[in-house]
């Protein structure tokens, strides 16, 4: 079949009114968590992730989809009007954003931003359909090796790249790697680091330390030290573009997207790269340089949202093609499939092929229902930024409950989740990035048994990974990613 | 404290994170088979790397000023306990009670004693019995219809009060 006719059925499946119902409450959900400070993508998909013993696959992960889009409409809003972006990926939204909003072009930003992420989503969406069937053909041709480098790789960019220290970077990502050590060997069956405690067996639940970082983290350090921060909320106006904001916005729209897509695609660490440089070409390109940082302008608000958008689609090549992570939200995603038994790689277009085209179709739809919801609507979900913020953290503990208890019935769970509660306070604290514990817990087991395998092929001899020609090339950009930023530093100097 | 006594003593947390790692990777066999390497391998090398990033963390601590390269953290300078204090005895009350009391309940005890500390880290005051009461309901009512809508639509497994499912 040509992956027009699977599209085709992708349709059929992912419009079925219980589907489409699915994507709606997901983005409508996604958007409002977006909005919200607090509460991000992944920690909510984290916190639904009991709804997998349940929900038929498709399903859930349409509506998972749905979140991790919405968020990203959703988290602009606040950047815009708020200036305290939810996401990593709507920062440099906020640069302009905030400063068209306080001259009193807020609609016009909102516009740009939504209208924004719709083009980059949809063209992203197409290039997902077109690229993955590809990449998943070719990935089909890779063996132990080559996948060990990839996660090897991947754990390089998000903890060394990112983030302020390659040092706090690595713990972090030790911390992850630690945790995911906990319970049963997969390939031998061996019991490690349950300290005799039955409920540390299965292992430690990607679920808990989610929430407990991200939701419950947040809470304790919002009580901790941010109580007395101020927050001041822009006025909106009317949400709508002049000819002329739209002749700036296209260009900008187009180059943000064909930034965006390529990096969503390589473990670079989700959209924080891509987003800067667009904001970057942006200001170099400008007719009017002068907006930029004063008045705000608004082609530094529609080069990186759309950059953002694509980034986040482009992020399901390599999930659902090979099986490899590049963000928070991802990861989360993988082990939702892992919860069906669902191995994502290659053959995932053969074996659930059916499962993939619904939920690409569902991307087209998701970002129809995403534009409808995020501009005649856009005042409804501004509405939630008056919760007072007491309330609304009292609110999330409740939901990080229902989370990390309806995955176990285990109340031992919830001290667990204190616990890395605490943990994640004194990571925000003292500059420790999160995302690499997540991912370093998730992908850690996979890693590990790929190189187990990968020896195994090559009878115990390392060389295994520089013989085969792939395998060696990714282990020299592995090495080229660590060692590069730092000659330049030297030669800089 | 200073803030370099800070750092040493999470780069010490590290370290011994690390050790605690080593000592359980004692007692897992290495049944390395073909790949020459078994369950024990990566075992030692998490905590091998750990110890090693608890080293450099003390190390790169040593100037008065601590980690050269840290950002200025968000938020107030000095830690409001109490108010952490309350939002944590909330999460406690509701590990504690869920299995006792029920989803509903537990969740409400957590909302009261959480939103109290949170309304104090702002400076305002926690109020009285008037204000207990409306917390009480504002958190009944964000704890039951999530219980309904996750036990009754998702059967999601959550402990209830009685078997009637509906406290």
């Amino acid at each position: 079949m040509d992956i027009w006719s699977q599209l085709l059925a992708g349709f059929a499946t992912a419009s079925t009114p219980i589907n489409l119902l699915w994507a709606f409450v997901g983005c409508a959900l996604g958007t409002a968590i977006g909005v919200l400070p607090g509460l991000g993508p992944a920690v909510t998909v984290a916190m639904l992730l009991p709804i997998t013993a349940q929900v038929e696959p498709t399903a859930s992960m349409i509506f998972f989809a749905g979140i991790y889009y919405g968020a990203m409409y959703g988290g602009s809003t606040t950047s815009i009007l708020l200036n305290t972006p939810g996401e990593t990926g709507t920062m440099v939204t906020a640069l302009e954003g905030f400063k068209m909003a306080k001259s009193g072009r807020a609609g016009a930003a909102l516009a740009t931003s939504a209208i924004g992420s719709f083009v980059a989503g949809t063209i992203a969406t197409v290039l997902v359909t077109l690229f993955a069937p590809i990449v998943a053909e070719y990935a089909v041709q890779l063996g132990p090796p080559e996948y060990f480098m990839l996660m090897l790789l991947a754990f390089t960019t998000v903890s060394a790249v990112l983030g302020q220290s390659t040092l706090r970077g690595m713990t972090a990502l030790f911390i992850g790697l630690a945790i995911g050590l906990v319970g049963l060997d997969q390939i031998t069956g061996q019991v490690r680091y349950t300290g005799g405690v039955p409920e540390f067996m299965d292992g430690i639940e990607v679920v808990l330390v989610a929430v407990g970082l991200f939701a419950v983290g947040e809470c304790l350090y919002t009580a901790l030290y941010e109580g007395r921060s101020e927050q001041q909320l822009n006025t909106m106006g009317s949400v709508h573009m002049t000819r002329a904001e739209w002749r700036r916005s296209w260009p900008a729209w187009l180059r943000g997207t064909f930034l965006g897509f390529p990096f969503g695609t390589i473990p670079a660490g989700g959209s924080e790269i891509p987003t800067f440089l667009s904001y970057g070409v942006e200001r170099k390109l400008s007719k009017h340089p002068e907006e930029f940082g004063t008045t705000g302008a608004i082609e530094g608000v529609a080069g990186p949202e759309a950059a953002n958008n694509a980034s986040v689609t482009a992020t399901l090549v390599p999930l659902l093609t090979l099986g490899i992570p590049t963000s928070v939200t991802a990861a989360i995603l993988l082990s939702a499939l892992q919860n069906y038994g669902i191995n994502a790689g290659p053959q995932l277009f053969q074996t659930s092929s059916a499962l993939v085209w619904a939920l690409i179709a569902s991307l087209y739809i998701g970002n129809v229902m995403l534009l409808v919801l995020n501009l005649p609507l856009v005042g409804l979900w501004v509405k939630l930024l008056k919760i007072p913020r007491p309330q609304l953290y009292a609110g999330i503990l409740i939901f990080a409950t229902v989370g990390v208890y309806g995955m176990r019935q285990s109340a031992f769970d919830l001290y667990l989740m204190l616990g890395i509660g605490l943990v994640g306070v004194l990571m925000r604290r003292f500059g420790f990035p999160t995302a690499p514990v997540i991912v370093g817990m998730i992908l850690g087991p996979l890693a590990e048994a790929q190189m187990r395998n990968a020896l195994s092929i090559g009878e115990g001899r390392w060389s295994v990974f520089v013989e085969r020609p792939m395998s060696a090339v990714l282990l020299a950009i592995v090495l080229a990613v660590l060692v590069l930023p730092r000659l330049w530093k030297l030669f800089r100097r | 404290m200073d803030r370099a006594l800070h750092h040493r003593l999470i780069g010490g947390g590290a370290l011994l994170v690390g050790g605690l790692l080593a000592w359980g990777a004692t007692s897992i066999p290495s049944q390395a088979g073909y790949a020459g390497v078994g369950p024990n391998f990566l075992p030692w090398v998490v905590a091998a790397v750990l110890m090693l990033c608890g080293v450099l963390l003390m190390l790169a601590a040593r100037g008065s000023e601590g980690w050269v390269d840290a950002e200025a953290p968000s938020g107030a300078a000095r830690g409001d306990w109490p108010a952490i204090a309350w939002v944590a005895a909330g999460v406690l009350a509701n590990a504690t009670l869920i299995t006792r009391i029920g989803f509903i309940l537990a969740c409400t005890a957590c909302f009261m004693l959480a939103v109290r500390g949170l309304r104090l880290s702002e400076g305002k005051p926690a109020g009285g019995m008037r204000q207990m009461v409306l917390d009480f309901v504002t958190g009944f009512l964000i704890a039951a219809p999530a219980f309904w809508l996750f036990t009754k639509a998702l059967a999601i497994n959550l402990p209830g009060l009685t078997s009637s499912g509906w406290i």
